[in-house]
């Protein structure tokens, strides 16, 4: 009995000393003091809910560099980009948040309803005490925020990526131009396909290769360089048209379905996925590839499969009178770092973490996140250029950082493959085409709600209009079942919620 | 006199039938005590039906709310029927409702007979050697993940390079998208399930063979019975039970088409036919984030589900078989 006794005691004990060691771990940081000053020598101890852009998390050479720039111990819980939908989502219905979380998917209804609800602090009015923070420019801080809020910290984006990868060594074989047009780029496409550009005498390459996939592939590209307006269209005088209503959209559809029809665009497109899509490529079986960032990419699965590979980046194709426009990805925005009251509980301890978040904004995390270790995973040349050395390392240690920096944009890297370097110029280049999404910083309670289903009975008519499936009609006739079913309202909505924002700036 | 022995007669009644109760409580209470460790071998599996499916129904209660995880279900606002009357105004709902019920009856109808014959003719194959060798080789799709039996069908059936798009070109057919076409997609669930869970499917049918009196059999034969009569005759009618039962459970179950299986088979093309139910308390709940409204959709399949094992028991029942409950 008495052993018993003692054994419970000893229980209790344990249990005691785990929650007061729990208990202090939460307390960490958090100062409940009035005074709301901190401490920026303070070592800050904290979590980070982090997506994971690749297949592993890193290890932790770069993350203990990190650590000791900006005096801080980071618990990182990785989510990986894939599943992050029911992640955050169930994160956000749960309640359980760490200190960071990072926040890709604006436009899903449940982030954006916590996040208007006040479930996260709102960073305004602190950024400009923060001498990195403070230089995140005013249209960027507007497209970040949700009805006059900005619920975290920005990443800043380049405004708009989208462009064409070519076979260069094609071309030149067929003694075809870099296209500047949309009827040369058909050209090309149909060439590409029928002329036999390797040469091996088979009838064995087609022109566009493509996915099932309208927003990243070719189809919004396309439609941005017939002058598509990027979702939306506004008028001046606040009246908004979806982007599908649209004449430009009505060609770009017959553009493509042009080069379905006649096979220069791969039959099984609606099917195929990403990967697929670049072993195409790589394999030499398509000759045209969308989506300018991966030039890279492309080059090393390439390599060993297609001799005298040559590839060249195109961002400028106009319809013919030399405009030039590309659709911009959330005006600039990539997400927000975003840090809930529920974890944050002091202004204090928030001033911390944006001090970190100002730190990691500095050109040496930046390099760190970027390259990694000079010498260990990069160096710079003499010319100033840009290389990995060591490109398994980088990968397992600096790579899944990339996606985590919360600027691309404000330091510059010369990087020393010549057609990577070109494909960031372009990137560069698109800001000045940039055609930005209207209702990025508008909100709209129906399309929160039942957007995603209803954009899928306008992305299926597409798709099947460019099978050929579909005729004009029937296309207009799902617009209209897109109307009916909620479009109407949407529209509604997005005119109201932007004449509220005319009228306040 | 005669009043008090009537009385007594009554008092001895009313004293003989609390004898009995007071039997029957002492025979239960001893029953419980009797086999306290059968009860106790119970309780587990008990108290997992309460932990795991009976508390969690109590979280339904948000398909009549605004659910705001934030807000918790204690503080969401109540709106009623809003997301059921939302989901049959929608113009999807037909759609679902109708694929959903037409791949449910594939599945009976065409599926569910298939492993019974597949079983008897398992069961007349003499060559012990043999038997399990078909046996072994017709399990091993059921342990591939749905994800492979897709990727296999789509190298199979592509329009660029598939192998069969490429025999029917050999031949002289047209080339046809077996993955975009929504003609081809019923045909191409069917023909998977058949694949992967076919000999999987036979497992119960040859035990239940088995055990059937070889008595019978010698019986049949003394009467002439062929090896076709005493299939038909005998080893049917002895297995019906067991079809019966395997039967309402296949109903109640077939409810759920398997997620996975339509996730991967879906695409733009063949939406009107391919999305269900279950495709769509994925995309619209938890990718799109509306809780309140997915857990209305998948109440209401829960629903459909019940009202289909329900007649299919009652069914049984009239049948002279015992259901399941």
């Amino acid at each position: 009995m008495h052993m018993k006794t003692k054994k419970r005691w000893n229980l209790a004990l344990i249990a005691s000393l785990a929650l007061a060691t729990v208990l202090s771990g939460c307390g960490n940081g958090s100062e409940t003091e009035a005074n709301q000053t901190y401490d920026p020598n303070s070592k800050l101890e904290f979590t980070w809910l982090n997506i994971l852009h690749t297949a592993s998390p890193p290890t932790d050479v770069i993350k203990n560099k990190l650590e000791a720039y900006t005096n801080s111990k980071i618990n990182f819980s990785w989510v990986p980009d894939a599943s992050k939908e029911e992640r955050i989502t169930t994160a956000l219905a749960s309640g359980q948040l760490a200190d960071v979380v990072t926040i890709t998917m604006m436009t899903n209804s449940t982030v954006r309803n916590s996040l208007k609800s006040g479930l996260f602090w709102d960073v305004g009015p602190y950024l400009d005490s923060y001498p990195n923070l403070k230089k995140i420019p005013q249209e960027v801080r507007t497209a970040a925020s949700i009805e006059g809020h900005l619920y975290g910290v920005p990443f800043q984006k380049n405004m708009a990526r989208s462009g064409l990868i070519l076979r260069k060594d094609w071309l030149d074989k067929l003694g075809l131009e870099v296209p500047k047009t949309l009827d040369e780029l058909y050209n090309v496409a149909r060439a590409f396909t029928e002329d036999d550009p390797d040469g091996n005498g088979k009838n064995d390459t087609t022109g566009f290769g493509d996915r099932s996939d309208l927003r990243y592939s070719s189809f919004k590209t396309l439609s941005s360089y017939f002058g598509t307006p990027n979702g939306w269209a506004v008028d001046e005088n606040g009246k908004f048209t979806p982007e599908f209503d649209t004449p430009q959209y009505m060609d770009t559809l017959q553009y493509s379905r042009k080069l379905y029809e006649n096979g220069y665009l791969t039959r099984d497109f609606a099917v195929t996925a990403k990967t697929d899509q670049q072993q195409q490529f790589a394999q030499g079986r398509t000759g045209i590839y969308t989506g300018m960032v991966d030039i890279a990419s492309l080059e090393n699965m390439s390599q060993g499969l297609q001799k005298g590979m040559e590839l060249v980046p195109v961002n400028k194709i106009s319809n013919g009178d030399g405009k030039y426009h590309v659709w911009s990805e959330g005006s600039g925005v990539g997400g927000l770092l975003a840090f809930p009251k529920s974890e944050v509980k002091s202004e204090a301890e928030l001033k911390r973490l944006l001090q970190f978040v100002d730190k990691l904004l500095d050109q040496e995390a930046f390099m760190y996140m970027t390259g990694g270790i000079e010498g260990e995973h990069y160096k710079i040349d003499e010319d100033g250029s840009f290389k990995i050395t060591n490109q398994d390392k980088w990968q397992a240690d600096v790579q899944p950082f990339a996606a985590s920096r919360p600027s691309e944009v404000t330091y510059k890297l010369k990087d020393s493959n010549p057609r990577k370097q070109m494909a960031n110029d372009l990137i560069q280049e698109n800001d000045q085409y940039a055609v930005l999404d209207p209702t990025v910083p508008l909100d709209s309670q129906t399309n929160n709600e039942q957007g995603t289903e209803l954009q899928k009975i306008v992305t299926d008519a597409t798709f099947r209009y460019i099978m050929g499936e579909l005729d004009d009609t029937g296309f207009k006739q799902a617009v209209q079942s897109w109307k009916d079913a909620g479009g109407t309202r949407i529209t509604e909505e997005y005119e109201s919620a932007y004449k509220t924002s005319q009228g306040k700036s | 006199m005669k009043m008090s022995n009537e009385m007594k007669l009554a008092d001895a009644a009313a004293l003989g039938l609390e004898q009995d109760k007071k039997a029957v409580k002492k025979k239960g209470r001893y029953g419980i005590m009797r086999n306290k460790f059968l009860y106790l071998m119970i309780l587990p599996g008990f108290i997992y039906f309460v932990i795991f499916k009976y508390l969690p129904m109590g979280g339904l209660i948000i398909s009549f709310q605004d659910y705001q995880p934030y807000l918790g279900i204690s503080d969401s606002p109540w709106v009623g029927m809003k997301h059921f009357v939302r989901l049959f105004t929608e113009p999807t709902f037909f759609m679902l409702l109708s694929n959903t019920l037409i791949l449910f009856a594939l599945n009976i109808v065409i599926f569910f007979p298939l492993p019974i014959i597949l079983a008897l003719m398992l069961n007349e194959v003499r060559h012990r050697y043999f038997k399990n060798a078909i046996q072994t080789i017709i399990y091993i799709p059921h342990f591939m993940s749905w994800v492979i039996i897709v990727s296999i069908t789509y190298v199979f059936l592509t329009v660029d390079g598939g192998v069969v798009n490429e025999m029917l070109a050999a031949i002289g057919l047209p080339k046809i998208s077996f993955l975009t076409s929504p003609e081809w997609l019923r045909t191409m669930y069917m023909a998977q399930i058949i694949w992967k869970e076919l000999g999987w499917s036979t497992i119960i049918y040859l035990a239940a063979i088995t055990v059937v009196d070889t008595q019978l059999y010698e019986a049949a034969e003394m009467d002439g019975a062929g090896r076709w009569r005493k299939t038909w005759h005998v080893t049917l009618p002895a297995i019906r039970p067991v079809i019966i039962t395997l039967l309402i459970l296949k109903i109640g179950s077939t409810l759920d088409l398997g997620f996975e299986h339509m996730y991967l088979l879906l695409n733009s093309l063949n939406r009107e036919v391919a999305e269900i139910f279950d495709t769509y308390i994925y995309t619209a709940g938890l990718k799109n984030g509306q809780l309140s409204f997915s857990t209305a959709v998948g109440l209401f399949k829960g629903l459909v589900g019940l009202v289909l094992i329900m007649l299919a028991n009652r069914l049984a029942k009239k049948f002279g078989e015992d259901g399941v409950y």
